[in-house]
């Protein structure tokens, strides 16, 4: 019989446990939606510092929708509505032949286009559609961090999916 | 398989090897696999995990003194409350004070309704907070009071006390000066010289610790509440103290005689015609310079 869930976090090893299991998720769902100017690691860290504040009131099972909630407020108290841009950091091509300056040029391109289709997704699509195909989630898992239905994701993503190919087509 | 459901599938991770292989097939795998290369480069920083932990360990350590803050906020609070409390205590327990300036009449209600008329450089002080068990008033001058029905109604003066039940009445007590007018029920009249009860029209007065008997009283409320100040048979220096007090002037007199009796009026809007009033039945004549006004015989 599996033990019954602790009805508050108010334990250091409980909410330690907590931490590992949502801290990166909750870091990576800021980045994806605000972006990095606004700090995510920052706001994800004063959202646990809540939860603790908070723990004798949140059953184990309502933290991680309270971290969400409280960390995108936390968000949205700073943000100002500006265009987020999110930046494609260099990463090294892996075949090192094709390395001519045609090909670098085309690649700068592509990405910069890529950038530009990136920040003209919405948030909702954005945020599903990074944590999918950067952070490698599957759709149920997306869709129990977010608290929508895998249908909702799936639709997110695909849309993303489908506007980019034809914003990089037309840039 | 249609290619929408073999996207998404790749989408979720999910393609079994026979459908990879239909995947790799389609005319935009390459397209798909370029889009999907790249886009790995904005993945999110990484961040290391304990120190995040440790650090959120010693944000929480560092705010755990709030409860003890909270206790002194909510003590600061409470002393505040009662401060404010205290204050609002005091200050309706307190006495109701109205005063009057010299030229100045005022008509206030009390608790029960009863009206009171305050003539000039007169001062009125009641208690609102036990008004219902007993109807006192202070007064210092002259008022006309219209008392609402109800229990004994005391108006207490350094010389003397009037008692009422529901009436109309005037009280007036200057220097060395008490007067009291019954307009309507009945009023009793306590003082070191006599206790008297009057009746409608009866008129109570004392000047210089003498009782001095009148005659009945006709109007149905004083004369000054009509801007004009009657006299009959009163020493004339209680005539100009009036007028000082009406107009704000001082007055002078200058070889004349006050304990004189004067019987007359004069009205408080107009100070020429007012002097000229109290000054030509007496014959003397009036020279004014700013306040100050000098009466000299003829």
């Amino acid at each position: 019989m599996s033990k019954p869930l602790k009805d508050h976090i108010c334990e250091e090893n409980l909410f330690s446990s907590i931490f590992r299991k949502y801290s990166k998720d909750l870091h990576d769902f800021l980045y994806y939606k605000f972006g990095s100017q606004l700090n995510p690691q920052d706001k994800m860290q004063e959202a646990f510092v809540k939860l603790w504040e908070n723990c004798a009131k949140i059953p184990q099972d309502k933290a991680k929708s309270f971290l969400f909630t409280t960390a995108n407020n936390l968000m949205l108290n700073e943000f100002a509505h500006q265009k987020v841009v999110l930046k494609h950091r260099k990463i090294l091509t892996k075949n090192s032949t094709n390395i001519n300056p045609e090909f670098l040029l085309q690649e700068k391109q592509y990405r910069a286009k890529l950038e530009k289709a990136i920040a003209g997704l919405t948030e909702a699509q954005r945020v599903a559609f990074l944590m999918n195909r950067v952070e490698g989630k599957r759709f149920k898992e997306i869709a129990a961090l977010l608290d929508i239905s895998t249908k909702a994701v799936e639709k997110r993503i695909y849309g993303a999916l489908k506007k980019l190919r034809k914003d990089i087509e037309e840039l | 398989m249609k290619k929408e459901n073999l996207i998404q599938k790749w989408l979720d991770h999910d393609l079994n090897d026979q459908e990879l292989e239909a995947f790799k097939q389609l005319d935009d795998y390459n397209d798909l696999i370029k889009l999907d290369a790249e886009i790995g480069g904005f993945k999110a920083n990484s961040f290391n995990d304990d120190n995040a932990l440790e650090h959120i360990w010693t944000t929480i350590n560092s705010t755990k003194k709030k409860p003890i803050k909270l206790l002194s906020t909510l003590s600061k609070i409470a002393a505040i409350l009662v401060i404010c409390f205290g204050i609002y205590f005091y200050t309706t327990t307190l006495d109701t004070t109205s005063n009057t300036l010299a030229s100045q009449h005022k008509s206030l209600a009390l608790p029960d309704a009863s009206q009171v008329e305050l003539n000039a450089m007169s001062s009125l002080t009641f208690n609102k907070s036990n008004w219902d068990d007993s109807r006192k008033i202070s007064l210092e001058g002259e008022a006309f009071f219209k008392v609402a029905k109800g229990k004994q109604f005391d108006v207490e003066t350094s010389m003397g006390t009037v008692t009422v039940l529901g009436t109309q009445f005037n009280v007036k007590q200057r220097t060395n000066f008490f007067e009291v007018i019954c307009y309507e029920g009945k009023v009793g009249v306590n003082s070191e010289e006599k206790n008297i009860t009057l009746l409608p029209g009866d008129t109570f007065l004392i000047i210089d610790g003498k009782y001095i008997a009148t005659e009945k009283e006709n109007l149905k409320h004083p004369s000054w509440l009509d801007h004009k100040s009657t006299f009959k048979s009163i020493p004339y220096r209680e005539v100009i103290a009036e007028f000082e007090r009406q107009y704000d002037v001082n007055i002078e007199l200058k070889n004349i005689d006050g304990t004189q009796n004067f019987t007359g009026s004069f009205i408080h809007n107009d100070i020429e015609f007012a002097l000229k009033s109290i000054t030509l039945p007496l014959q003397l004549k009036y020279s004014k310079t700013d306040n100050i006004i000098k009466l000299e015989r003829e």
